[in-house]
């Protein structure tokens, strides 16, 4: 038996994302960016594990859309690392408030 | 269909941990994670947010495990932190300064990283960074070459605004603060949610592998082929020869709002740019 209220996760996981929403705010280097959208989707899905352990144990189904988010993300990072690669020998800077087109 | 497993999760599923203890655990992992990320968004240097970041990740695989999500607990540890993390770090080399040495003189430094970041004070944005090192700051210039002197000329010159949060950092903040009491208050004030006091079946991995295969297997597929079309299209982006030549480059270049100094040694110069000086 878990003795701690669902509601203190999706405090923790409120907390992560509203820190992870300042950072891609925020930050103008877009690896940070990347890394804040990463946090976002870390809250998400605590959140969604959360609610998972307290409302429908026996389903697995909430951990599926874990493991789909992960993989979004994943790949999310993949094509940004290839974008970003790009836009710093084309621009000669990683900061995305330089970025005036990305037409190639 | 509970599979019977003479696996040592059942009992340990089985066992009444003390409410003190899971508490504990809690905090612990809580204040790792939130921690993690406040770090991650205010730190200076991006290395040190990458770290922090992985704190945090490191705090919710623990989470996981107080909710009993085993598996994700592990796929958080090697995706994110063993996959995704070392990605981070390798962008991280791209920029001009990852440790976080170039700070302009516009931004408010507190404490430690304020007294080291003395003799980094960089121009404003918009003047010449070259001159004032050249001439100037001869040991400003000094002490930054003596703090991080595997730094080549060429990134100093270019990043001399590597100021890492936005102008409008204070209405960011503002923003996130209010969407993140808003949250808050939202959970606090109608904390009522259909609990179900049950615990899940211990066999986690086969019960996911087996909806994996059988219920949501389009999405399984799908994520598969996404992961196929992403790999392939990192690959293409990467093709070089697919970048405009240096004239070109030099007017984009003087396009850019505070276009930063010529570059003397571009490593990363694509193929296709001596090709085309060639001709």
């Amino acid at each position: 038996m878990i003795a701690i209220p669902l509601t203190a996760f999706l405090l923790v996981a409120a907390v992560l994302f509203a820190i992870g929403l300042y950072a891609v705010i925020a930050q103008r280097t877009a690896v940070m960016v990347l890394m804040g959208i990463e946090l976002l989707l870390n809250a998400t899905g605590l959140n969604l594990v959360a609610f998972w352990r307290f409302t429908a144990p026996q389903d697995y189904s909430g951990q599926i859309f874990v493991i789909i988010i992960v993989t979004i993300g994943a790949i999310e990072m993949a094509i940004g690392l290839a974008i970003m690669m790009l836009l710093y020998r084309r621009h000669q800077t990683v900061q995305v408030d330089k970025y005036k087109e990305l037409k190639g | 269909m509970p599979v019977k497993t003479p696996f040592l999760l059942e009992e340990a599923t089985e066992m009444e941990v003390s409410p003190v203890l899971q508490w504990a655990a809690f905090g612990i992992f809580a204040f790792i994670s939130i921690a993690g990320a406040l770090g991650m968004a205010t730190t200076m240097s991006m290395f040190r947010s990458g770290i922090f970041l992985m704190a945090s990740f490191i705090g919710v695989a623990g989470l996981f495990i107080l909710l009993l999500a085993d598996l994700l607990a592990l796929l958080q540890i090697m995706m994110y932190i063993g996959g995704m993390l070392v990605m981070i770090l390798f962008m991280l080399l791209f920029s001009g300064d990852p440790g976080g040495g170039m700070m302009s003189t516009h931004m408010r430094l507190r404490g430690p990283e304020w007294f080291f970041s003395l003799g980094l004070a960089r121009s404003p944005s918009g003047t010449d960074g070259n001159n004032a090192n050249d001439s100037s700051d001869k040991e400003e210039d000094q002490r930054d070459q003596a703090r991080d002197s595997h730094q080549e000329e060429g990134e100093k010159e270019e990043s001399n605004d590597m100021s890492m949060f936005t102008p409008a950092k204070r209405g960011a903040a503002g923003l996130a603060l209010g969407i993140g009491v808003l949250l808050i208050a939202l959970l606090l004030w109608r904390p009522h949610w259909a609990v179900v006091a049950q615990m899940p079946d211990p066999d986690s991995p086969r019960r996911i592998g087996h909806l994996l295969m059988d219920k949501y297997m389009i999405a399984f597929e799908g994520a598969g082929l996404l992961i196929l079309l992403g790999i392939f299209g990192a690959v293409l982006l990467q093709r070089p020869g697919k970048y405009p030549d240096s004239a070109h480059r030099e007017e984009l270049r003087a396009a850019v709002e505070d276009a930063p100094a010529p570059v003397k040694t571009d490593p990363l110069k694509p193929l296709g740019l001596d090709r085309d000086r060639e001709k």
